[in-house]
């Protein structure tokens, strides 16, 4: 079991969440921010600090957002379990669902 | 199967997950406590051990940490404050095919338990406890506890504590433990390391671990979890290897020829040769006793953690089934009712 980080925090990410996760587990993309599902030891910190109520259990993602648990697993298949983010620099691309969104602009 | 660490408990026989170690309870510590993160490792580790689930048995007393058991989908026990080692004692003497957990707390364990732990730790009955160290009392809101520092204010030392903390490895070395270690509930890998280590020795393991109390205690031990500053802060022992640290194993533990004090130096050529290497399995506890208060009080920098000690002395299960092994042979199998309905009683007269 995981927390995931939905469609909101895409070109927000204010990283209020980072702050809270007492094992690092929360990585930076360029356009939103990615929790480590194996890594996550599901306590629940990140999820009430987000400004835009991007975080979820996964068993409580909205329908809408239902793929970003997918999302999160797929993209760290690639880059592994790195065993904590603030000793990475951040990750270079997005995953393919989250890059293809529109640019959210001040007012959207 | 031979070789095996842990030949009187049973094998599960298929490949496990951690899946199969949560249970289907709510976990309800406050969103960010480090139990956690304690709780996802040992799940994450048990299938590793690959042992009947029905064979693995989480005994705890009281406190925060102490809903473990709850958690953990194998048997268990939430006891009484302070009881658990010596419930867990008589299970691991009567039960030699169980394998034997025991979570505490640091008040648990050392204030209303102190008694308890230091003799499971002299016997050396097969448990392997889990020490949550928050240097709190977490459950009952925040009062001081036996590793507190002094000086600390909380709701029940308003004016600061007047008392001096255990230091709980070096009071479980007083103790004549066989297995110490030291370990941090965000450093999974090196939690998990420690935690194998611990299940396969003979006898009774310490194992305490540093746990953030986000609540009541936060950032107790932030200076050895920060990456900028746990270079500088956290000694990382490993059997065999030269005890270095910090930035390109620049400093290095030694012993004062003169005082016969453990100092922490820069590591040049000239006195390359004299950094210790760290043996665990040294039966004298000096060396590790020094280790275990190295760290400076204050900043905790210099943090030893890693297995301290680790040394072999027959386990007070084995001995106790050889014993009654002996007296059956002896004397044939007993028999409890005979014995309580028995003739030897004396009348006591006025
Ligand atoms: C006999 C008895 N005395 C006192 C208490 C109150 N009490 C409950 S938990 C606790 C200490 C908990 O501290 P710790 O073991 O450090 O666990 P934490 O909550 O920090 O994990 C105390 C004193 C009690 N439950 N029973
Ligand atoms: S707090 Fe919310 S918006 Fe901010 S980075 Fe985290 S998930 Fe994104
Ligand atoms: S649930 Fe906890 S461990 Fe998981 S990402 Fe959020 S803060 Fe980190
Ligand atoms: S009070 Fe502290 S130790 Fe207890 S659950 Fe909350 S954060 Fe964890
Ligand atoms: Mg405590």
């Amino acid at each position: 079991m995981t927390y995931v980080i939905a469609q909101p925090c895409i070109d927000v990410k204010d990283k209020a969440c980072i702050e809270e996760c007492p094992v690092d587990c929360i990585y930076e993309g360029p356009r939103k921010m990615y929790i480590q599902p194996d890594e996550c030891v599901d306590c629940g910190a990140c999820e009430p600090v987000c400004p835009v109520e991007a975080v979820f259990y996964q068993d409580d993602l909205p329908a809408d957002w239902a793929d970003y648990l997918g999302v999160e697993r797929d993209f760290f298949a690639t880059v592994g379990a790195p065993g904590g983010a603030s000793s990475q620099p951040p990750l270079e691309t997005d995953h393919p669902a989250v890059a293809g969104e529109p640019q959210r602009t001040a007012s959207s | 199967m031979p070789g095996d660490p842990l030949p009187l408990v049973p094998w599960a026989g298929t490949r496990q997950s951690a899946t199969e170690f949560k249970s289907d309870q709510e976990v309800r510590w406050c969103p960010g406590c480090g139990d956690y993160a304690v709780l996802a490792a040992v799940q994450g580790f048990l299938p590793e051990l690959g042992l009947a689930r029905e064979n693995i048995v989480f005994v705890s007393g009281i406190g925060c940490s102490s809903r473990f058991p709850y958690y953990m989908n194998t048997y268990g026990m939430h006891s009484i404050h302070g009881r658990a080692p010596a419930i867990a004692t008589g299970l691991a003497t009567s039960r030699t095919d169980l394998s034997v957990w025991v979570v505490t707390g640091d008040g648990d364990a050392l204030s209303i338990g102190g008694n308890h732990l230091i003799h499971a730790l002299r016997r050396n009955v097969n448990l392997k406890i889990l020490l949550f160290n928050n240097r709190i009392y977490g459950l009952t809101k925040g009062q001081y506890s036996p590793t507190s520092e002094t000086g600390k204010i909380t709701r029940s030392t308003p004016m600061g504590s007047l008392e001096t903390p255990f230091n709980p490895a070096s009071l479980a070395i007083g103790a004549e433990a066989t297995f110490i270690a030291r370990t941090l509930d965000s450093d999974r890998h090196h939690l998990v390391d420690v935690l194998r280590q611990a299940a396969v020795h003979q006898g009774t393991a310490l194992v305490e671990i540093y746990q953030n109390c986000n609540i009541f205690n936060d950032g107790a031990f932030a200076v050895l979890k920060d990456k900028r500053s746990a270079q500088e802060a956290v000694i990382r022992l490993e059997h065999g290897k030269p005890i270095r640290f910090g930035h390109a194993g620049g400093k290095g533990v030694i012993r004062d020829t003169a005082t016969g004090r453990l100092r922490v130096v820069p590591v040049t050529a000239g006195n390359e040769a004299d950094v210790l290497v760290h043996d665990a399995h040294e039966t004298d506890p000096g060396t590790a006793f020094a280790l275990s208060r190295l760290a400076d009080p204050h900043t905790l920098h210099h943090t030893p953690i890693g297995v301290l000690r680790q040394v072999e002395r027959p386990d007070y299960d084995t001995q106790m089934a050889g014993q009654l092994d002996a007296a059956v042979e002896r004397d044939g199998k007993g028999d409890l009712a005979a014995l309580l309905a028995g003739t030897d009683t004396w009348t006591v007269k006025e």
